[in-house]
């Protein structure tokens, strides 16, 4: 591919990879959620998860990227995420089930994705998704339906 | 019944929201200040509303095994990676490439463990992701 960045090569791997991670994540906090209670699960990764994040800054001391500082509401990404969790579990409870709330889960996200891309939404990068982002997202999600329904996945 | 679909896609957009939330910090700070903010907000929220409805502590948490305990180390580099990702190549192939990974490490995990599932579904669907990988990955404009 001539001209591509090889950079993104790196994003390519990076992001499969976080999906590998997210895997982890969840039979970590799924184990523990098996034991204690969901609110249990969700908070102790989130203190663990204040003080790694900490400690990464303090070893690692990234530059900031702009000297002007971000809104106000930029810094509520963790009451969304936190939010996600209770409705997840509110709604695998019901006929819905695990498969079904996992498979509505990742239609929301892909299609909010789409729309965030669409309209630069909360001031990043504007993109117009093209004809084979299209393709792709079609062959992984039906990939992912086939895994989540018959694939025995939980 | 719609109700409980709507919760359920809503959940899903929330992720995005998440991701596009804490990538819109991390372009004034840095992934990791972000990932860091992300958690603590999360911490405060969390034990707020967990206060209000009590039982935080309920069951017998400490019967888990140790590596449970390890998932917020694992979220830290999860949500930097997001924050880091999704300015540069987008919101979708943010979410499709993680979705995708998420998926056949998830088979892999269930190969490993001996879970029970279809192989012929398992096989299925890795080919049809790492197809939609192929196809990203030729993408002229990645």
């Amino acid at each position: 591919m001539p001209g591509a960045p090889s950079s993104s090569w790196i994003s390519f791997l990076a992001a499969f990879g976080a999906g590998g991670l997210l895997t982890l994540m969840i039979l970590f906090n799924g184990t523990l959620a098996m034991h204690g209670s969901l609110f249990f699960s969700s908070w102790v990764p989130h203190l663990t998860g204040t003080f790694a994040a900490l400690g990464l800054l303090l070893v690692l001391r990234p530059p900031r990227a702009a000297s002007v500082r971000p809104p106000l509401w930029a810094y509520l990404g963790g009451v969304s995420g936190a939010v996600t969790v209770m409705l997840t579990s509110a709604a695998m409870n019901t006929a819905l089930a695990l498969s079904g709330t996992i498979a509505l889960g990742l239609a929301g996200q892909v299609l909010f994705s789409l729309f965030a891309d669409m309209r630069g939404f909360l001031g990043l990068p504007q993109r117009n998704p093209t004809r084979r982002d299209f393709i792709s997202i079609l062959l992984i999600m039906a990939g992912s339906l086939i895994i989540i329904f018959y694939g025995g996945v939980t | 019944m719609l109700g409980f679909i709507a919760m359920a896609v809503i959940a899903g957009m929330l992720v995005g929201l998440s991701r596009q939330i804490n990538g819109r910090l991390a372009l004034s700070t840095s992934a990791m200040e972000s990932s860091f903010w992300n958690h603590i907000v999360g911490l405060v929220f969390i034990t707020a509303v967990a206060l209000m409805t009590g039982g935080l502590f309920a069951g017998d948490p400490w019967a888990a095994p140790w590596w449970a305990w390890l998932g917020g180390p694992i979220g830290v580099i999860f949500i930097a990676a997001g924050s880091w990702l999704i300015p540069r190549i987008g919101a979708a192939r943010t979410a499709m490439l993680i979705i995708a990974g998420q998926m056949v490490s998830g088979v892999v995990l269930d190969l490993v463990m001996g879970a029970p599932g279809s192989g012929i579904a398992r096989a299925a669907g890795v080919a049809l992701i790492f197809a939609g990988l192929w196809i990203a990955r030729t993408d002229e404009n990645a």
